[in-house]
This record gives C-alpha cells, sequence and structure tokens, in this order.
C-alpha cells in the first residue's frame, strides 16, 4: 500500500480498478514512403473528424450540465480545430517531411508555440494551453483504439481515472456513471476540470505526484477526496473504513438529521468552535448537518465559475449571499472576496507548459491584489456582501494580504461601498473584516494587522507552501510540502501569540485542520476555533471530545522542540494512540510514507 | 480594400472565447479579413482564424489594424470594429 498526497478538489471517496490516460505520450518520428503520404493524411483527417464529434458532445453536455459560458470554450477549440494553422499544416509537413501524422501535428503545433515563445509575452503563454488541448485530443485520436490513450468515454468498466493532466475537455468527457473518482498529478481546485468533477459529483485529488508512474492499469486504487490523498493498493482494512465513510455520507445527505450544535467541549471542558468550508450554497444543509457552528469560508470564486472578475453582478452575488446568510442563521457566514489568479480570471482552459513546472508561479497578481486592481468588481462584491448583512450576520474575509498598506486599501473600498448602500434601505451595521493569514509576511504582522483587522483565519496550504519554498503544482519538490515542519509549528504559535494582546480571534481554514493529528497539535498550540469541509467535522468534533486541553498543550509544547517532521508524527502517535485508528486513517505521519 | 484601426478595451484582451466571437463575426462576411498589430505591423494573421488572432497577443490597450478586402467590406469593418470596441460583449 502506497499513499500519495495531494490536493482534495471534489469530495466524497471512491476505489476501484485503475483506467490509466495519458496526455504527455512521446511521439516517434517515423520516415514514409511517398506512397504512404495520403495514408498519413487519411488518419489525420480522421482524427480531426473524431475529434469535432467528441468536442460537440462535448459542448452540448457541458452547455446542458455547468452552462453556456463553460460551453463557450469548447466553441473556441472546435474553431481552433478548424484552423488552418493546425490540421491544414500538419497535411502538409506529412507531404513536405514525408513523416507520419504524429509527429506532423508535433511540428505543426512546435511551429505556433515558437511565435508564443517568440513573442515572449506571458499573457500570451497561458492561451497555449487551450490549443495543446486540442493537439492533445487529435493525438488521442491518431491513436489505435485500446493503446492506453482512448477517450475515457469509451471505458468499458467502471474505473478510477488516474491522468497525467488536468485538460478540461478531458474532464467533461467524463462519464460519470462509468467514472468513479478521478486522481489527477496536475491542477488545482480552481481549475476548469476540477469544477466539472464537483458538478458530476466525482470524488478527485489533484496534484499526486507521479501517479501515472506508480499505478498500473487494473491496479486497485482509492481516491480520497476529502483527506486529499491516493491510496495505491490499499490494504482490505483501508477500503473498508472508506466503505463506512462513503456509506456515512450517503446516509447525511438524505434528510439531515438534527446533529447537536453549539461549541464541542474537550475532555476538560474547553469549548471548540467548528464551522463549514463550502463554495456552493447546496452545501448549507451538509454544514448544518455536520453541527457546523457558522461558516468559517464561503469560497466566493466559485460564483465565477472560472469567468473574470466582473462576471457575476450585484444582484447575482447579493441573492447568493443573502440566501446563504438566511440558510445559515443564527450562525455568521464568512465570506472570502474573489481568490482567483490571474489565469483563472480570464476563465481559460488551464494547462501546465510542460511537465510538473508553470509559467505563472502562486506568486503572481492573484486574489486581495487583483481584486484592489479590479476595484469596480471589488465595490460591486462589497456591495453585495453590504446588502447581505441586512439579513444576518456576515463577515469579510480578505485573502492573501501581504500588508498593513493592503488591509487599508480594502477597507477604503469597503467604505464606499458601504457608503453606496447606506441610503437605500434600513441602517447597515458594520461588518467585521478579517484577514487570511496565508503569507508569511502577514503572520509575522498580525499584531500590526489586528490594529485594523477584526480576525484572523490561517489558509495554512499557502502558508505552508510559502514558508516552506514549496510549489505544490510542482511535482519535483511537492514532496517537501510538510504541514507538521517545525518552521509551520513555530508560524502558528506566533500568529496566536500576536493576535492574542487585542483578543482577536484567530481560526484555521486549511485541509491541516481536518488531519486528526494536526489538529490536536494546532489545538494545544492555542487555536480553537476551525473551519473545514463539512465530511471532516462529525469525525473532528469526536476526537476533540476525547482529549483535554492539559495533554494537547503539553504535547505542542514539546513538539515545539523537536527537530524534524518525523520526530513530531512520532510524539503524537505515542501521546495520542487513538490516532492510529482514527477514522479519517491519517495520523499526522508525514505524507510520503510508503511512497517507494 | 478598406483598414481601420481599433483598440481592445476588455481587461483580459484577446482570449480564445474572444477570438472565436472574432472569428464568428468575420465569418458572416464573403470578403478576406487580415489584422495586425499597430506596433507590430510586420505580423499579419487571418481575421478568421483563431489562433492567428491568439498569435497576435492583444491585450488590453493594444491597437488592432483590421482590413477587409471584397463582398461586405464596409459592413464587415463596422461590425468587427463594433465587437471589439465592446470589449467582445463582456463586461469590462
Amino acid at each position: 500500500m502506497t499513499r500519495v498526497p495531494g490536493l482534495p478538489v471534489s469530495p466524497g471517496v471512491a476505489w476501484g480498478p485503475a483506467a490509466l490516460m495519458l496526455e504527455r505520450h512521446p511521439v516517434m518520428r517515423c520516415g514514409i514512403a511517398a506512397a504512404n503520404v495520403e495514408r498519413e493524411r487519411g488518419r489525420l483527417d480522421r482524427a480531426r473528424e473524431a475529434s469535432a464529434t467528441q468536442l460537440r458532445a462535448i459542448h452540448a453536455r457541458v452547455a446542458q450540465q455547468a452552462g453556456a459560458d463553460l460551453a463557450s470554450l469548447f466553441e473556441a477549440q472546435l474553431l481552433m480545430l478548424d484552423d488552418d494553422l493546425l490540421v491544414p499544416r500538419a497535411r502538409r509537413i506529412v507531404e513536405s517531411d514525408r513523416v507520419n501524422a504524429e509527429w506532423a501535428l508535433d511540428r505543426a503545433f512546435d511551429q505556433f508555440c515558437a511565435v508564443f515563445a517568440d513573442v515572449g509575452d506571458d499573457y500570451l503563454r497561458e492561451r497555449r494551453g487551450d490549443v495543446a488541448d486540442v493537439v492533445g485530443r487529435l493525438r488521442r485520436n491518431l491513436r489505435p483504439a485500446g493503446s492506453g490513450g482512448g477517450a475515457p468515454a469509451a471505458l468499458a468498466a467502471p474505473a478510477v481515472l488516474v491522468a497525467d493532466e488536468l485538460a478540461p475537455s478531458f474532464a467533461a468527457q467524463i462519464d460519470p456513471a462509468m467514472i468513479l473518482g478521478v486522481a489527477f498529478e496536475t491542477g488545482s481546485r480552481t481549475h476548469h476540470s476540477a469544477i466539472l468533477a464537483r458538478s458530476l459529483g466525482i470524488p478527485a485529488v489533484a496534484g499526486a505526484a507521479l501517479v501515472t508512474t506508480y499505478i498500473r492499469p487494473g491496479t486497485l486504487v482509492l481516491v480520497d477526496g476529502d483527506a486529499g490523498e491516493v491510496v495505491i493498493d490499499p490494504t482490505p482494512g483501508v477500503v473498508e473504513e472508506a466503505r463506512r465513510r462513503r456509506d456515512r455520507r450517503a446516509a447525511g445527505a438524505a434528510p439531515p438529521r438534527a446533529r447537536p450544535s453549539g461549541p464541542v467541549l474537550t475532555a476538560d471542558g474547553a469549548a471548540v468552535r467548528f464551522l463549514a468550508n463550502i463554495e456552493r450554497l447546496e452545501e448549507v444543509e451538509a454544514a448544518r448537518a455536520a453541527g457546523a457552528e457558522g461558516i468559517g469560508l464561503f469560497r466566493s470564486e466559485f460564483l465565477l465559475g472560472g469567468r473574470a472578475v466582473d462576471a457575476c453582478d450585484e444582484e447575482a452575488q447579493y441573492g447568493v449571499y443573502r440566501d446563504l446568510v438566511e440558510r445559515m442563521a443564527p450562525h455568521a457566514v464568512t465570506i472570502r472576496s474573489f481568490d482567483i489568479e490571474e489565469s483563472q480570471a480570464s476563465g481559460r482552459a488551464d494547462a501546465e507548459p510542460e511537465a510538473g513546472s508553470r509559467a505563472r508561479g502562486p506568486l503572481g497578481l492573484r486574489a486581495i491584489r487583483l481584486s484592489l486592481g479590479h476595484r469596480e468588481a471589488f465595490e460591486t462584491q462589497l456591495r453585495a456582501l453590504a446588502r447581505a448583512s441586512r439579513h444576518g450576520s456576515v463577515r469579510v474575509l480578505l485573502p492573501f494580504v501581504s500588508s498593513v498598506d493592503e488591509l487599508r486599501s480594502a477597507r477604503a473600498a469597503l467604505r464606499s461601498a458601504t457608503h453606496a448602500v447606506q441610503g437605500t434601505g434600513p441602517e447597515l451595521t458594520a461588518m467585521p473584516v478579517g484577514v487570511m493569514v496565508e503569507v508569511p509576511s502577514a503572520a509575522l504582522t498580525v499584531d500590526l494587522l489586528a490594529a485594523e483587522a477584526d480576525f484572523f483565519s490561517i489558509g495554512t496550504n499557502d502558508l505552508i507552501q510559502f514558508c516552506l519554498a514549496v510549489d505544490r503544482a510542482d511535482r519535483r519538490v511537492a514532496g517537501l510540502f510538510d504541514p507538521l515542519h517545525p518552521a509551520i509549528l513555530r508560524v502558528i504559535r506566533q500568529v496566536v501569540r500576536l493576535a492574542r494582546p487585542r483578543g482577536r480571534p484567530v481560526a484555521v481554514c486549511g485541509e491541516m485542520a481536518a488531519d486528526p493529528g494536526a489538529l490536536l497539535l494546532l489545538l494545544g498550540l492555542g487555536v480553537t476555533e476551525f473551519s473545514m469541509s463539512p465530511a471532516a467535522i462529525p469525525e473532528a468534533r469526536d476526537l476533540v471530545r476525547r482529549v483535554t486541553m492539559g495533554e494537547v498543550r503539553r504535547a505542542a509544547a514539546r513538539a515545539l522542540s523537536l527537530p524534524t517532521s518525523l520526530d513530531i508524527a512520532a510524539l503524537l502517535a505515542a501521546r495520542f494512540p487513538a490516532l492510529a485508528s482514527w477514522p479519517l486513517g491519517r495520523d499526522g505521519r508525514p505524507h510520503m510514507e510508503g511512497h517507494s | 480594400m478598406r483598414e481601420r484601426a481599433v483598440t481592445v478595451r476588455n481587461a483580459l484582451g484577446m482570449h480564445a472565447r474572444a477570438a472565436a466571437r472574432f472569428v464568428h463575426a468575420a465569418g458572416a462576411f464573403p470578403c478576406r479579413v487580415t489584422v495586425t498589430r499597430e506596433d507590430r505591423a510586420d505580423r499579419v494573421v487571418d481575421g478568421k482564424s483563431i489562433l492567428g488572432l491568439l498569435l497576435l497577443a492583444a491585450a488590453r490597450g493594444v491597437t488592432l489594424r483590421i482590413t477587409a478586402d471584397g463582398a461586405g467590406e464596409e459592413e464587415a469593418l463596422r461590425a468587427l470594429c463594433r465587437l471589439v470596441d465592446s470589449g467582445f460583449e463582456e463586461a469590462p
């Protein structure tokens, strides 16, 4: 059994035989006789025909399931398929160079990319991803049937799809009935494909390094879209646990049983609050059923569905926020302003420019930086939030803040938005404004930010990635991503300490809190509010009830003196034996365990 | 043959879907349509080719020179300039 960590991009758990889908097949150059030029051209034409048929079907399906906006991308792909610069150029290369269709297609694409490189515009490199998706489809259609590159729709039996890349047309082609779960080597939560997987209810994990190298077709694979993990050759016990979890979820999805809400008490009576991370209105029921005391993180960018920052107008946003607030009453709803990257602001298809690397890193124009640059769209969102705050308790959370200046600029935008809304209805009460602590500069200046922010929420994924200088999308270093790294514990302790003098609450809303071992450590470090996916809340509540603040504090104090994450994991296992058999099965051990 | 200049206004420039709209609009006219960037006149692309248009890397603020030649050239220019000018019918 081997566990490979990844990003949970679509919740749920699934297991089954693996079906491999490889986009990055090496292409061979084969010289051909003059007599075979027509044969190779015929292959290109047939691949083009097949691709056009598939894209039209994908377009229709996506339009129906996810809306015309997401679907229009495939209209653009159909145009690319017919463009003179692609297939006709490849046909000419077949004749001029006397080469096979695959090679000619690759040369045509190379020539196209060479012009891009020549322009040297960052903006452009992103557009290449859409073209690469079309070329990948043509390549698959050139392959003989059954050679491992076939369309996923052609699967004979239900399987777990294991793929290297996350091209949107690829994901859109998934027949939900045949695909049990999906594991991708690249990608992130906001890729079009991840959004599609969620809308289809298929558990998915992205960024699972090297899964296509480790997994052979037919191997039993388990995809854990809650914890963000791919398990290769899971033991019967692990599968059994997954089955229980799936059944529990199915039962929970039925009429939500009223669960006791309200704070959870540790064995020695300390109150711990659990809130839910959600991105769609429909998840409110799951959050309530899980006993969440509010929404700790609403990922508002999912309203955009991969479209531009100004794609969702004030009325539409107001409708969703108001609904959310009313359905979650009397609890507070924390809404994070759009957390998108520049590349996603364009609503384009995303594809990695080359194996495991990115054209644009995670340090670019994103989240609050993008909002402050698109002031009108930002104020539109803030006006919608201010209006929704008349119907219940709304808190505004600012992502990716790196300085007090940004917080002030955001507050200025909020004042202007509030002013615009003020005269239109009942008096507004000021909404609490919080800062996501995910950039190290924010973590180190929480005391300064605390003078002007009302609350803090630690986004562990980004904070870990920036503190450890690990780009999780780069598979060569993704293994260095380590939530139990001593530096992470110290940073979190520091944030809690710096926020304390002004009494600003500090919550943790990253995936780290859904890991039982890490949860106990965070509790010991002084964090008493956690926001996580609704599915993870019941077990986290159960766990917290069984420990005392004294023992988790002692464990955290000891952990702070240990030199490596292995030592820290060993300490947790020794102090909290229950973790070893905990349902989530992730007891804080180093995540590359067994990955050999 | 007629020619007109128009500046890309929408925030994201001529991305894939915007270029697709341009190709659809140009395809409605029988005349030949070519496009070039005012600042890089050496690269002239077919206005009915989505890949060609993407190669222009027309971000916001770039001025495009659209040329139409043949039947319906005036109407084509008017429609295409209106499309670019409207930010490809996206929000600004």
